[in-house]
C-alpha cells in the first residue's frame, strides 16, 4: 500500500500511467471503435487527416490509419507483455540457479548468458523470425530470446547478494528446504528490481517488434505500427500522416512505459524511497 | 578557568522533522569543553549524543536543525555560521573523527594525498610541495604508523581498521585543531586496537593541549579517558561532572543503571552450576582455509581461517570463544552450523559426524543446532511477520501451522516481547527486541546447541545485560549448550563457564573462565585482558580470580 501511495505522488510516473491506461483502453475497445478489419480498403487512397470522415486519413491503399493504429495497439501490447513475461521466466530461472548454487553451475550459465549478449540482439531476432517464419508466436519467441540475458544477470546479482544474508542463513538453519528458502526469502526480496527492469523490457520489446514489422518480418495477418511506418516510408514526402501517426503511437507508448518503470524504480527501491522522504 | 573555555554548548535544542518518535533530538543541553581536557558524552543509541556533536560542525541531516540555544567556540557563536565560515572551521580549528574509518576515506586516493589535501584546504599560503610532503610524513609518524614512507603511498584498503583510524586522526591533526570531536572512534575496532587508538588520542591531547569531546556508549572508555563526563538520555542531560564523581558516586538512577549494566561490573556469580558431564558436541581438527585468486598468473592468496581446532560443549554449559577480528572465531561457529564447509576435521554430535551428513539427514540434524547472529537487523527477513519467522522452523519439520503459531506466540512472550508482536514486521522493533525475536526463532526448534555469534555486540550495554540474562535463563530452562562467540572479554566473563582464546585461526589457550582470566598462561590472553577498557574502575574479568 505504501508503494502505491508513493507512486501516486510521483508526477512523471503518474503521467506515464495515464498514457498507458489510454493505450490499454484503446486496445481493449478496438473491436467496438473500429469494427471493420483494419486491412479493409474502405476509402480513397491518400486521404489526408480529417477528410472524408477519416480522423487520421487513409494510407496508399485506402485503409483507415486510425483503425490501423487502434488495432496495432493490441499487437504491440500483446507482443511486448508476452515476450517480456517469457524473458522474465527464463531470466529469473537462469539467474536464480546461477546465483543460488554458484560455482560450476554459475560459470556455465553465465557463459551461456554472455554468449547471447555478444550476439547483437536485433540481428538475432531478425534471423530467428526469418528462419522460423513471421508469425506472432515466433516474433514473441525471438524477442524473448534476445531480452532475457539482462534479467538473468540482474537476478543472479540479487541472489548472490541475498544468499549470504543472515536471514537467509537463518532460514537454512531452521531446516527450510532450498526451494522454500528461495521462494520464501530470497525471491520476495529480489523482486523489486526485477519488476522495474521487466517494465523497461516491455518498452524495448515493443520497439523490437516495430522494427521487425518495419522490415516486413511481422505477422502478415496482424496490423502493427511498425508495418504501417514501413509501408508508408516511400511516400513520406507526399503523405506524412501515414508514417507520423503510427510513429507517434510507438513513441508515446514506449515513453509511457519508461516513465512508469522509472516511477516504480523510485518507489520500489528502498534507498531512493528513503532519500525522497527525508 | 573561563579563559581556558574552548567550547560552550548553551541550552542547545535540535528539532526533528514531524513524524519522528520525538519532537527534539536534543533538548536544552548545556556543557562545556575546556582547552586541554577530555569530555566524554555518553549515552545509549538514540540519546542524542551524536546529534549534539554533529550540530557543532553544522553536519546535521537534512530537515534537522538547531531550534534554540547557542554554540560558543572561543567566545564566538558558531551555531548560525554560514557555509564558507563553517568550512574554514571544519578541519581547521575544529576537527572530527568518525566511527567507521573505511567509509570516511576516499578508497581511490592514496593516504598521503588525502592528508595533504586536508592541509592544502586550510593552510594559507599553500605550502610548497616539499614542505607539504615533509608535513605529511611528520603527521603520519606522529600518529604512530609504522614505515610512514610506505603508508603515504598506500590506498585505504591496504591498511587495517586501526591503521585507517590513525590516518583519520593524522588528517584531523593536520591543522593543529584546538578542539577534536571524536564520534565513537573505537567502536568498530578490536579491544587491543581500541586501547592503542585511545592511548594515541590521549597522548596527542596532552602534548597539544587540545580539547577533546569524545562520544561513546562504553563506560569502560569513559573511565579510561574522561576528565569530565556528560550523561545523556533521550536528548537530555541527566548528569554531568568530573569522571570519578560520576562513575563512583552517580547521583542519578539512570547513570547507576548504565554503570551497573557494564559487563564485568557486577560481582561474578560464585555458585557453581550443574553442568552436564558428557559432551553434547565435540569438534576435532576443524580446519578451513580461504583462497582468493588475485590474477591468472599470480598464485592465489591463501588464508588459514581456522587451523586444527578442537572444542567440546556439554549440556547447560556456555563456552565462549574470544579473539580479535580475523581470529577465525566466527568461521568456527559457522563450520559447526554447516554454513561454511570445513576442509578437514570432524564434529561428533549424538554419535554421528555432523560433517558427513547430507541432504535430508543434515536437515533433520539442523533442528538440534541453532544460531543467533550479530546483527539483528540483517538476521530477520524484512518481508516476513515476526510470528511467521519463529513458526517457520517447526513448520518445516511438519508441525501444523496453528500449533506452530501458538508456540511462536508463547516463545515470543517467553523472551520478553509483548502480546501482538507475532503479527508485526521486524522494522517495528528496536535492536534489542529484534535480538529477542532471533533468540525465539532459534529456540522454536528446541535445539540442544545454540551458537551465539557476537549476539550482543551490536547492542547497547543496558540491552546487552538483559539479553545475557535471558540467555542464561533459557540455558537452564532448555538444557542448552551455548557456544558464545565474542570479541568482548567482559561479556565472555559474564556468561561463560569455559573460555577458548583464539588467535589467527588457532586456539592459544582454553580452560575454566576463572583460570583463564585469573591466571592467563598465554601472552596473547594477557594482552587482551590488559586492553579491556575501564579496568581500574570496574573489577572486570580479573575479579573472577579473587572470588
Amino acid at each position: 500500500m505504501d508503494t502505491l501511495k508513493a507512486f501516486s505522488r510521483h508526477p512523471s510516473g503518474m503521467l506515464g500511467l495515464v498514457i498507458l491506461i489510454v493505450v490499454v483502453t484503446l486496445a481493449v475497445l478496438a473491436p467496438w471503435l473500429y469494427p471493420e478489419d483494419p486491412w479493409e480498403m474502405i476509402g480513397r487512397p491518400f486521404a489526408p487527416p480529417f477528410s472524408e470522415g477519416f480522423l487520421l486519413g487513409t494510407d496508399t491503399l485506402g485503409r483507415d490509419v486510425a483503425a490501423g493504429i487502434v488495432h496495432g495497439t493490441r499487437v504491440s501490447l500483446t507482443i511486448g507483455v508476452a515476450s517480456t513475461l517469457a524473458a522474465v521466466c527464463i531470466g529469473v530461472l537462469v539467474g536464480a540457479m546461477a546465483g543460488y548454487w554458484g560455482g560450476g553451475i554459475d560459470d556455465v550459465l553465465m557463459r551461456v548468458t554472455e554468449l547471447f549478449q555478444t550476439i547483437p540482439g536485433f540481428i538475432l531476432a531478425i534471423l530467428m523470425v526469418a528462419t522460423l517464419g513471421p508469425s506472432i508466436v515466433n516474433v514473441i519467441i525471438a524477442i524473448a530470446t534476445v531480452s532475457w540475458p539482462p534479467l538473468a544477470r540482474l537476478t543472479r546479482a540479487e541472489f548472490l547478494r541475498l544468499r549470504g544474508r543472515e536471514f537467509v542463513q537463518a532460514a537454512t538453519c531452521q531446516g527450510e528446504r532450498p526451494l522454500q528458502v528461495v521462494l520464501g526469502h530470497i525471491l520476495p526480496n529480489a523482486v523489486s528490481p526485477i519488476i522495474v527492469t521487466g517494465s523497461l523490457t516491455i518498452a524495448s520489446a515493443i520497439l523490437i517488434e516495430s522494427a521487425l514489422s518495419f522490415m516486413g518480418l511481422g505477422d502478415p495477418n496482424l496490423m502493427s505500427w511498425g508495418f504501417m511506418v514501413g509501408a508508408a516510408r516511400t511516400v513520406i514526402r507526399q503523405a506524412w500522416w501515414m508514417s507520423v501517426f503510427p510513429g507517434v503511437a510507438i513513441l508515446l507508448t514506449v515513453l509511457a512505459i519508461n516513465l512508469v518503470g522509472e516511477g516504480l524504480n523510485d518507489t520500489l527501491n528502498p534507498r531512493n524511497a528513503r532519500a525522497g522522504r527525508h | 578557568m573561563a579563559g581556558d573555555m574552548l567550547l560552550a554548548v548553551e541550552n542547545l535544542s535540535i528539532a526533528l522533522p514531524g513524524g519522528a518518535d520525538r519532537a527534539h533530538a536534543v533538548e536544552d543541553v548545556s556543557f562545556t569543553v575546556g582547552a586541554n581536557e577530555i569530555v566524554c558524552l555518553v549515552g545509549e543509541s538514540g540519546s542524542g549524543k551524536s546529534m549534539t556533536a554533529h550540530a557543532i560542525l553544522s553536519l546535521l541531516p537534512e530537515r534537522v536543525a538547531i531550534s534554540a540555544g547557542s554554540l560558543r567556540f572561543k567566545g564566538r557563536d558558531i551555531a548560525g555560521l554560514d557555509e564558507p565560515a563553517m568550512r574554514a572551521l571544519r578541519g581547521g580549528e575544529i576537527a572530527m573523527i568518525f566511527q567507521e574509518p573505511m567509509s570516511a576515506l576516499n578508497p581511490l586516493a592514496r593516504i598521503g594525498d588525502q592528508i595533504a589535501e586536508a592541509i592544502v584546504t586550510h593552510a594559507r599560503p599553500v605550502p610548497t610541495r616539499e614542505a607539504l610532503d615533509a608535513r605529511v610524513i611528520e603527521l603520519v609518524t606522529s600518529v604512530g604508523l609504522p614505515d610512514p614512507a610506505t603508508i603515504v603511498r598506500s590506498f585505504p584498503f591496504q591498511l587495517s581498521g586501526g591503521q585507517r583510524q590513525r590516518v583519520m586522526i593524522a588528517m584531523a591533526m593536520a591543522n593543529n585543531p584546538a578542539l577534536l570531536l571524536a564520534d565513537e572512534p573505537t567502536t568498530a575496532l578490536d579491544v587491543t586496537t581500541q586501547k592503542q587508538i585511545l592511548g594515541l588520542i590521549r597522548d596527542l591531547q596532552a602534548s597539544r593541549g587540545m580539547g577533546v569531546l569524545l562520544i561513546t556508549h562504553d563506560f569502560g572508555v569513559v573511565a579510561d579517558m574522561a576528565d569530565r563526563v556528560v550523561v545523556m538520555r533521550d536528548g537530555r542531560i541527566v548528569e554531568q561532572g568530573p569522571v570519578d564523581e560520576v562513575l563512583r558516586r552517580p547521583s542519578h538512577d539512570y547513570t547507576r543503571t548504565l554503570i551497573a549494566a557494564v559487563p564485568g561490573s557486577r560481582p561474578p556469580e560464585t555458585r557453581s552450576r550443574d553442568v552436564g558431564r558428557e559432551p553434547v558436541l565435540a569438534a576435532r581438527g576443524l580446519t578451513k582455509t580461504f583462497s582468493t585468486r588475485q590474477s591468472l598468473f599470480r598464485p592465489p592468496r591463501v588464508v588459514a581461517a581456522v587451523r586444527n581446532v578442537a572444542l567440546s560443549l556439554a549440556a547447560r554449559e556456555t563456552v565462549a570463544v574470544v579473539g580479535e577480528s580475523g581470529s577465525g572465531k566466527s568461521t568456527l561457529g559457522r563450520m559447526i552450523m554447516r554454513l561454511v564447509e570445513p576442509d578437514a576435521g570432524a564434529v561428533d554430535f549424538h554419535g554421528e559426524d555432523l560433517l558427513t551428513l547430507r541432504g535430508e539427514a543434515l536437515r533433520q540434524m539442523r533442528r538440534r543446532l541453532q544460531i543467533v547472529f550479530q546483527d539483528p537487523f540483517a538476521a530477520l527477513d524484512p518481508r516476513q511477520r515476526v510470528g511467521d519467522a519463529v513458526a517457520r522452523g517447526p513448520m518445516a519439520f511438519g508441525t501444523p501451522r496453528e500449533e506452530a503459531m501458538a508456540e511462536a506466540r508463547r516463545l515470543l512472550q517467553r523472551v520478553g516481547l509483548k502480546e501482538g508482536a507475532a503479527d508485526r514486521y521486524p522494522h517495528e522493533f528496536s535492536g534489542g527486541q529484534r535480538q529477542r525475536i532471533c533468540i525465539a526463532r532459534a529456540l522454536a526448534l528446541k535445539p540442544q546447541v545454540l551458537v551465539a555469534d557476537e549476539a550482543v555486540s551490536a547492542l547497547d550495554v543496558s540491552v546487552q545485560a538483559t539479553i545475557l540474562r535471558l540467555l542464561a535463563e533459557l540455558r537452564e530452562d532448555m538444557n542448552l549448550a551455548i557456544l558464545f562467540i565474542t570479541h568482548d572479554l567482559r561479556v565472555a566473563a559474564e556468561i561463560a563457564d569455559r573460555i577458548v582464546v583464539m588467535k589467527r585461526g588457532e586456539v592459544v589457550e582454553q580452560g575454566e573462565t576463572r583460570a583463564v582470566f585469573g591466571a592467563p598462561a598465554h601472552p596473547y590472553t594477557r594482552e587482551l585482558l590488559d586492553a579491556v577498557p575501564g579496568r581500574h574502575l570496574f573489577q572486570g574479568p580479573h575479579a573472577l580470580a579473587a572470588s
